[in-house]
């Protein structure tokens, strides 16, 4: 069985833990394991280290590879932020000087970087290692029918010269896409695809930059798909997505809200795994489109997972 | 004469600054402005980012934007990293220039519940999801740093021994 050191980073097992669990759901049923990595911190995050000090931020990032390193397993986030931050690190860390420098710092505290660990997301496992069919394989129910908006979020598409894998072309991403494809749905195309949610740096600097941001996004997928979800593998874009919804609405400058999921999310219903532990957690309604999805007129000939 | 050598100083210390804190490109800037273009911080409205973030400084500008928050409003997305022409990496410029207001505490308010949150259990974002994590059937406490003293330690060591344990921030 293929094995990744699961990263967790922060969003995810202290916001969104349904998605964590979705994870822990869905790899082990597609045939590959995951393995936690006790003691990983944040990736660090780009408005922690990598805004005072570079070489603070490959010691930090250094360290959470170091981590996969020992159990010899390339890692495996679902976080964008993360993936970014930890690619570049690793990228950073190709220049000599610096990973001695690096190094020196991490033999305080007993660790090595040694770069032997490769970084990937979920959705690159999902799409090139496990493959569509194999999802199509595992499904229970079909999407069919479903028209879905696909958000990639940012940090898995540039700069593509750091990433381990990379879309054909970043400014249209088809990753996510394929893969929602394959539980049936249709994902059409939106002209601000590969926009930014405005979440990040942005949303804690000036919230109302942020929203604006959003917002334009938002409408620009109600207007051109009125989907009925959003599917998103960026954590930072579902936290968005899922609480500037009804903000935007409370304040009157909206008057809908559109369920949102992580990928994994919607992957671990149409598998057949129990609401509650894979997608319960939210502030945008839900229930509907969940039950929808698990209903019986969509139950494909398979067994239950 | 003498104003235009006091510039030309001026211009020195603040590219060579720059390049010390890491954006090491910015020299190579024509001023296309093909970063600009794509950057969402600057669609957003945050008026000195990418081009003229580098015009600045390459006029010796650092200590008259030293207060602009446009540069905590980046995204750390890197669209002007793929698209600059001349490799010049716009976004490691605007964290170089970051790092510079940071070295000066001219930070955004919102960036220091972080770093306390980063000191004490290693996570950035951090609150107590015990309860939420075993309502959707997880372990009550993360495999993180959060809840291993020993992971808590290292990051500690690692900040301390960092130009960050001297800004009072933790």
């Amino acid at each position: 069985m293929e094995k990744y050191g699961l990263y967790l980073g922060c969003n995810i097992p202290f916001k969104a833990p349904d998605i964590e669990q979705s994870f822990r759901k869905i790899f082990p049923a597609l045939g590959v394991e995951v393995e936690d990595l006790e003691g990983a911190s944040c990736c660090p995050a780009w408005g922690t280290a990598p805004s005072f000090d570079l070489d603070l931020w490959c010691a930090i990032s250094g360290r959470n590879l170091s981590l996969a390193e020992d159990k010899s397993v390339d890692l495996m986030t679902g976080c964008n932020s993360c993936f970014g931050v930890l690619s570049e690190a690793k990228h950073f860390l190709h220049d000599g000087q610096r990973r001695k420098r690096v190094n020196e710092k991490l033999g305080v505290i007993n660790r090595q970087y040694k770069g032997s660990s490769d970084v990937y997301h979920v959705a690159h496992v999902l799409h090139q290692k496990i493959g569509l069919e194999k999802i199509k394989e595992k499904l229970v129910y079909s999407l069919e029918g479903l028209k879905v908006t696909v958000q990639p979020g940012c940090h898995t598409l540039w700069p593509s010269d750091v990433y381990h894998v990379k879309e054909k072309n970043p400014f249209y991403p088809t990753m996510l896409k394929e893969l929602t494809e394959a539980l049936g749905a249709s994902a059409p195309h939106y002209s601000r695809l590969e926009a930014c949610c405005g979440m990040g740096g942005m949303r804690s600097t000036d919230v109302e930059k942020s929203l604006g941001l959003f917002k334009e996004k938002l409408l620009s997928i109600k207007e051109e798909i009125d989907p009925d979800l959003i599917v998103t593998t960026c954590s930072s874009c579902y936290l968005q997505f899922d609480m500037s919804q009804p903000q935007l609405r409370e304040r009157g400058e909206i008057d809908f809200e559109i369920p949102v999921f992580y990928y994994t999310q919607v992957l671990a219903l149409a598998m057949g795994f129990d609401p509650s532990q894979v997608a319960s957690v939210s502030k945008t309604q839900r229930d509907g489109i969940i039950k929808e999805i698990q209903s019986e007129k969509r139950k494909t000939d398979k067994t239950q997972a | 004469m003498e104003n235009l050598k006091l510039q030309s100083e001026k211009i020195n210390t603040a590219v060579s600054t720059i390049i010390g804190l890491g954006g090491t490109g910015i020299l190579q800037c024509v001023q296309c402005g093909a970063c600009s273009a794509v950057c969402p911080g600057v669609r957003a409205g945050f008026p000195v980012l990418c081009r003229l973030l580098i015009r600045k400084i390459l006029d010796g500008q650092l200590d008259e934007i030293i207060e602009d928050s446009s540069s905590w409003g980046c995204q750390a997305c890197n669209r002007c990293t793929e698209v600059c022409p001349q490799g010049v990496r716009p976004q490691e410029v605007v964290f170089a220039f970051r790092r510079y207001q940071a070295g000066e505490l001219a930070v955004s308010t919102s960036t220091t519940t972080s770093q306390m949150n980063m000191y004490e259990v290693g996570h950035a974002v951090f609150t107590d999801a015990q309860e939420l994590r075993q309502q959707v059937g997880l372990p009550a406490k993360a495999p993180t740093s959060a809840y291993n003293e020993t992971a808590q330690k290292e990051i500690q060591t690692l900040l301390n021994n960092s130009s960050m344990a001297e800004l009072g921030l933790f």
